[in-house]
């Protein structure tokens, strides 16, 4: 059995992600919000929920999301979480996000902005479409360091202008990259002229998510088109190489374990 | 008084995470609030139970090694 340290990776297409159309109707109304016309479809790179026919996660992550509310008023109904380390990066729309940490809070989220929620001990949210315009999001849940840490919100923007043709940071670490409780780095691309770029990832055990958003990116001598993406760990370094047109690709960094050889694939 | 010492279950006690909503149960805690005593094992955990949060499946959790964070437990004793 190899090691978390030994070359690993898998191709997951866009069209073999798990595929969930959920509309807001029945029983199903309490949890969807927006009934009776709005509806969510979800596009899951790992089991979740009624999907469970594919890969379990990778490294630490556990969800990986690609998901659009339609219509007025459409979203997920306050509802709880624990433990998991929940972010979420809005592509279109508006996301009106109700959360109960640290007294409550209302926010509104736009292209470019991002949040990271770990709901620890114990939390509620509510996320809501209210402008009528499709929200698209995606969301990456993550296993915690530690259970019941005290629930925490931060929320960030990436401004695709100024943080063109450059891998920015945006959960970790970082500089001015929001933090998160574990060994996570979420960071992102935008290059419309093509060229060449090397993730880095922190060891040997680290692996990566590469997840193309839009455009064209060979990377490791894989074509990844539009919502393609590939799994890499045990390098040193993760080359790709973006199309000449716009290109947005998303880089999950987790540390992995040799239980991931076992379940992660 | 033989038998039991025989019988005793000395595997470790385990964690578990929802995986719908991250809602943990740990045998060595149990739920004393949703009538499932501490040291109750999983599979001692009726097959039709459901995570209390969000109504996922026992097949919808995992196993999970993850240590509380200070005071976690006592929190988590009170879910």
């Amino acid at each position: 059995m190899p090691g978390p340290s030994a070359p690993h990776s898998f191709v997951l297409r866009a069209g073999e992600r798990g595929h969930d159309f959920i509309r807001s109707d029945g029983t199903r109304a309490s949890y969807i919000a927006g009934h009776p016309d709005a509806f969510i479809t979800r596009e899951s790179s790992f089991n979740f929920h009624e999907y469970q026919s594919g890969r379990p996660g990778f490294g630490s992550m556990r969800v990986f999301g690609d998901e659009v509310f339609h219509g007025v008023g459409c979203g997920y109904n306050m509802h709880p979480h624990h433990n998991f380390l929940i972010c979420a990066l809005i592509l279109e729309g508006e996301l009106t996000h109700i959360n109960t940490v640290g007294g409550g809070m209302v926010d509104r989220l736009r292209p470019g902005d991002y949040y990271v929620f770990s709901a620890g001990s114990g939390g509620k949210h509510c996320e809501l479409g209210i402008t009528g315009e499709d929200t698209s999001i995606i969301y990456v849940w993550f296993l915690p360091a530690e259970l019941y840490l005290p629930p925490t919100y931060f929320r960030g923007h990436f401004d695709g202008r100024t943080g063109r043709h450059d891998i920015v940071q945006l959960i970790g670490e970082a500089d001015g990259a929001l933090p998160i409780p574990n060994d996570i780095r979420i960071s992102r691309l935008i290059s419309d002229a093509g060229g060449k770029y090397t993730y880095k990832p922190r060891s040997l055990s680290h692996g990566t998510y590469v997840f193309v958003l839009d455009g064209d990116l060979r990377c490791a001598d894989t074509v990844l088109r539009r919502r393609d993406s590939t799994g890499i760990s045990g390098v040193e370094g993760i080359d790709c190489q973006a199309a000449a047109d716009a290109t947005d690709v998303l880089f999950v960094e987790v540390a992995m374990t040799m239980r991931d050889d076992v379940v992660g694939r | 008084m033989a038998l039991d010492q025989a019988d005793a279950d000395l595997r470790p006690l385990k964690r578990l995470m929802c995986l719908g909503c991250g809602f943990s149960y740990d045998e060595a805690l149990g739920l004393p609030n949703h009538g499932i005593a501490p040291g109750t094992r999983w599979e001692d955990v009726p097959e039709d139970w459901v995570c209390p949060d969000c109504g996922t499946r026992k097949s919808g959790f995992e196993m999970v090694e993850i240590g509380y964070a200070p005071g976690g437990a006592e929190l988590a004793q009170r879910a």
